[in-house]
C-alpha cells in the first residue's frame, strides 16, 4: 500500500456542507471531510447516533443506534432490487455504533459479506453524550463513567482489537488509518472502492474535548498515536493477507502520546509501563505478521 | 392452505423486492416458504437472513427508503424486539408491510398483546379472521400503504397456530390481475444521489416545529380510513372478495338489540355463537373489528345508535387499563346523545380456549344489558 501513496490523489472537490457543528479541533470532522472526498458524490451516507462531525452533500438517512449493519444491508439490497448497483453505500459511524451497541448487526452484515462500506471514526469514548467509556476506550483512560476516584482510577479494561475481530469474519478488506496520515486514509478508500463486498476502515480521530488536550494539536496527537505504536496503520485482505503500512525504525515511547492528554494525567509509572509493554508486544506481532504477509492474533 | 403459506403467497403475488425476517414460532414457516420461493426462482427478490428481528426490521426500512417494495414478519417476542425501529419506519412514512403471527407476551400461545404493544409506534393495524383474509389483507395493505395520500406502514395480525399452521381453503388471485391492480412502488422523496432534492442533502430536516411531525403523522393515520374503504371496494370489484367496509364487517346485525364485537380468529367462533343465539330467537348481531388503527370511531357511533348494548371481546389487555378495543368503543360512543351500554369481556388470553358456548353466554349477557341498561363496568374474564 505505501508505494501507492501519493499526495496528489487527494481530490480537490469539497463535499463538506458548512457550517458544521463539530467542536474546534475535531478529528472526526476531518475524517469525514477526507473520507467523502475520496468516496465521491455517488453514494448514500448513513448515520446512526454519534458526534456531529461533518455533514457532506450526500443523501443521508438515519436509523436506530443499534442497526448500522442492517441499515446498510437494506440500502444495498434495495439498490440491487431496483437496479442501481452503481451507488455506493457508506456508513460513517462512531466507536459506540461499531464496537458496542452496533456490533451485532455489523457482525451479521460482515458474515453475509454485504457490499457496503463501514467507516468508523474512533474517538475512544461516547463523545456525543459527553465522554462516557466505550469498548474503544483504552485502558486507564479517564472518562465520565470511568472517573479517577480514590479507589478506582480510570478504565480497568483494555480496548477491543476491533480490526482483528472483523478480519476474523473473513471480510475482503479492513484497514486502520488516522487523520494524521491523510494520504494513507485516501489511498485506503481508493483501494476499497475497487473491492466488492464488506469493506471497513477504522480511523483514529482524536477528540480534544474528551481527551483533554489543546485543540490545535489534533494532527500532532494523531501522528504520535501512530509513531508510538499505540495506533498502528495496517490492512488485512480476505481476513488473512496482512500489511503494516507504517514502519518506523524505532517507535517513540508511549509517554510522548500519553503525557499531553489529561485523560491519562493520573497514570502511575506502573500503568505507563503496562501500556508500553502491551504496545511493544502488539508491535512485535504486527511486524511478524507483516513479514509473513499473514495476520497473527 | 395454512395461514403462513397464504401470507407468503400474497408476498409473491405482490412482487415484493426485499424481504427480511428472523425465525420465531409461530411465524417461522413464512421465512421458509419465502426462502424456497427465492431459491426456486418463483420470487425475484432479495430475502435477507438476519441475526435478529431488529435487524430484519431495519433492513426493510432501509430498502423501502431507496424504492424497493418490502415485507417483514414476526411473532410475540420478535415483535417486541423490533419495537424501536418501528417508530422510524412510520416517522419516515415508509410503506413497509408486516405480518404479525400472534403469540402473546406471556407464553407461546396466541393473544393480541404482541401487536397491541406497538399501538404507539404510528403503524396502521389490521386483525384478520381467516387465511383467505390474511392473503387478501396482505395485498390490500400494499395498495393502502403505498397510496400517496397515506404513505404509512401497515401490520396485519392473525392468530398463531389457530391460523398459521391450520389449513383452510384459500382462493389465490391470478398474478396478472394482481399486477393490473397493484402498480409498482416508487420511493418519495427519492434518496438516490442523482434524484435527491438539494435541500435534503446531508440528511438535514426542519426542526423548527417538532410537534408538527406528530400532528401530521396522526392526521395521516386518521385520514387513511377513506383510502382503506376505497381499496376494500376496489379489491372486491377486482377479485370478488371484500370485508365489510374494510374497517368493520357486520354479521347478522339486522334488527339486533345488542351486538358483540370480536377481532381475529375469535370472530369465526363468534359467528357460530350468533347463529345459535338467532336460532333461539335472541336478537344479537356481530361486528368484526378488522382495522384497529385508525380506529373506526364513526362505525361504532352508527352501531351505537341502533343497539342497546355492545359486548366487546378483547383478546388483549392493557394491564391497568383494560381491553384496548373496549376502551376505544366506549370513547367512540360517548359523543352520542343516547348511549348503549358497553360490556368488557377478555377472552382467549395466552391461547386459552374460547368455545361457541362461551360466546353464546356473552351474547345473552349483552342482550340482558340492552334490555335493562345500567350494567356494571367491571371486566369479565371469560
Amino acid at each position: 500500500m505505501s508505494e501507492r501513496i501519493n499526495r496528489l490523489q487527494i481530490p480537490m472537490e469539497e463535499l463538506t456542507i458548512t457550517p458544521g457543528s463539530a467542536c474546534q479541533g475535531c478529528g472526526a470532522a476531518l475524517a469525514a471531510r477526507l473520507v467523502f472526498k475520496a468516496i465521491g458524490p455517488n453514494a448514500i451516507r448513513h448515520r446512526i447516533p454519534c458526534c456531529p462531525d461533518s455533514t457532506t452533500a450526500h443523501p443521508s438517512a438515519n436509523s436506530v443506534f443499534e442497526s448500522g449493519g442492517a441499515m446498510l444491508t437494506g440500502t444495498w439490497r434495495g439498490l440491487k432490487a431496483i437496479g442501481r448497483t452503481d451507488v455506493q453505500v457508506v456508513g460513517f459511524f462512531g466507536d459506540g455504533g461499531t464496537y458496542d451497541i452496533g456490533f451485532q448487526s455489523l457482525s451479521a452484515a460482515a458474515e453475509r459479506n454485504e457490499n457496503i462500506w463501514v467507516i468508523t471514526k474512533d474517538n475512544e469514548a461516547y463523545m456525543n453524550t459527553g465522554n462516557q467509556r466505550s469498548g474503544a476506550t483504552p485502558i486507564f483512560a479517564r472518562t465520565s463513567t470511568t472517573p479517577v476516584g480514590s479507589v478506582i482510577k480510570g478504565k480497568q479494561m483494555r480496548k477491543k482489537k476491533i480490526a482483528k475481530i472483523f478480519a476474523a469474519h473473513g471480510i475482503p478488506y479492513i484497514a486502520t488509518t488516522s487523520v494524521g496520515y491523510p494520504e494513507d486514509l485516501i489511498a485506503k478508500i481508493n483501494y476499497g472502492k475497487t473491492v466488492e463486498g464488506f469493506k471497513m476502515l477504522i480511523i483514529q480521530s482524536p477528540c480534544p474535548v474528551g481527551w483533554r488536550y489543546d485543540g490545535s494539536k489534533t494532527i500532532a496527537m494523531a501522528r504520535l498515536g501512530v509513531q508510538t505504536g499505540i495506533w498502528p496503520l495496517f490492512e488485512i485482505i480476505d481476513g488473512e493477507k496482512f500489511k503494516l503500512n507504517y514502519k518506523p525504525r524505532e517507535l517513540k515511547p508511549v509517554t510522548e502520546y500519553l503525557k499531553p492528554q489529561a485523560r491519562f494525567r493520573h497514570l502511575t509509572d506502573e500503568n505507563i509501563s503496562l501500556i508500553q509493554e502491551d504496545t511493544a508486544k502488539e508491535w512485535e506481532t504486527l511486524l511478524k505478521s507483516d513479514e509473513l504477509g499473514r495476520v497473527l492474533l | 392452505m395454512v395461514g403462513n403459506k397464504a401470507t407468503a403467497t400474497a408476498v409473491k403475488l405482490a412482487r415484493v423486492q426485499v424481504a427480511s425476517a428472523f425465525p420465531v414460532t409461530p411465524q417461522t414457516t413464512i421465512t421458509e416458504y419465502l426462502s424456497d420461493m427465492v431459491a426456486n426462482g418463483e420470487l425475484d427478490a432479495e430475502f435477507v437472513n438476519v441475526e435478529g428481528e431488529l435487524s430484519s426490521h431495519v433492513v426493510v426500512q432501509a430498502a423501502s427508503r431507496v424504492g424497493a417494495r418490502t415485507f417483514v414478519c414476526t411473532s410475540g417476542p420478535g415483535q417486541l424486539y423490533m419495537h424501536h425501529p418501528m417508530h422510524q419506519t412510520s416517522d419516515n412514512r415508509l410503506p413497509v408491510v408486516m405480518a404479525t403471527v400472534h403469540r402473546g407476551n406471556k407464553g407461546m400461545m396466541p393473544d393480541h398483546t404482541d401487536l397491541m404493544s406497538q399501538l404507539w409506534t404510528g403503524w396502521m393495524q389490521f386483525y384478520v379472521e381467516h387465511n383467505q383474509e390474511a392473503l387478501d389483507t396482505c395485498l390490500m395493505s400494499y395498495k393502502i400503504a403505498e397510496d400517496e395520500r397515506v404513505r404509512l406502514p401497515i401490520a396485519f395480525g392473525y392468530d398463531g397456530y389457530v391460523l398459521s399452521y391450520t389449513a383452510e381453503p384459500v382462493e389465490i388471485p391470478d398474478q396478472k390481475d394482481v399486477d393490473d391492480w397493484l402498480p409498482p412502488y416508487k420511493a418519495m422523496p427519492s434518496i438516490l444521489p442523482d434524484e435527491v432534492l438539494p435541500e435534503n442533502l446531508g440528511g438535514r430536516w426542519d426542526r423548527s416545529d417538532p410537534q408538527k411531525r406528530w400532528q401530521e403523522h396522526h392526521e395521516a393515520i386518521v385520514n387513511a380510513k377513506d383510502v382503506i374503504v376505497e381499496v376494500n371496494e376496489s379489491y372486491g370489484k377486482k377479485f370478488g372478495r371484500s370485508y365489510g367496509n374494510g374497517l368493520t364487517e357486520e354479521y347478522r346485525t339486522e334488527g339486533a338489540e345488542a351486538v358483540l364485537v370480536a377481532m381475529g380468529s375469535l370472530t369465526g367462533t363468534a359467528r357460530a355463537a350468533i347463529d345459535r343465539l338467532r336460532d333461539d330467537g335472541l336478537n344479537v348481531g356481530l361486528v368484526k373489528l378488522r382495522c384497529f388503527l385508525p380506529f373506526p370511531k364513526e362505525d361504532f357511533q352508527e352501531i351505537g345508535k341502533k343497539v342497546g348494548a355492545i359486548g366487546m371481546i378483547d383478546r388483549n389487555v392493557c394491564l391497568g387499563h383494560g381491553g384496548a378495543a373496549y376502551t376505544q368503543i366506549r370513547n367512540a360512543i360517548y359523543d352520542l346523545e343516547e348511549r348503549p351500554s358497553v360490556l368488557e369481556f377478555i377472552a382467549g388470553m395466552g391461547g386459552k380456549e374460547v368455545r361457541v358456548d362461551d360466546i353464546y353466554k356473552i351474547g345473552k349477557k349483552t342482550l340482558k344489558a340492552a334490555k335493562s341498561g345500567g350494567v356494571s363496568t367491571s371486566t369479565e374474564w371469560v
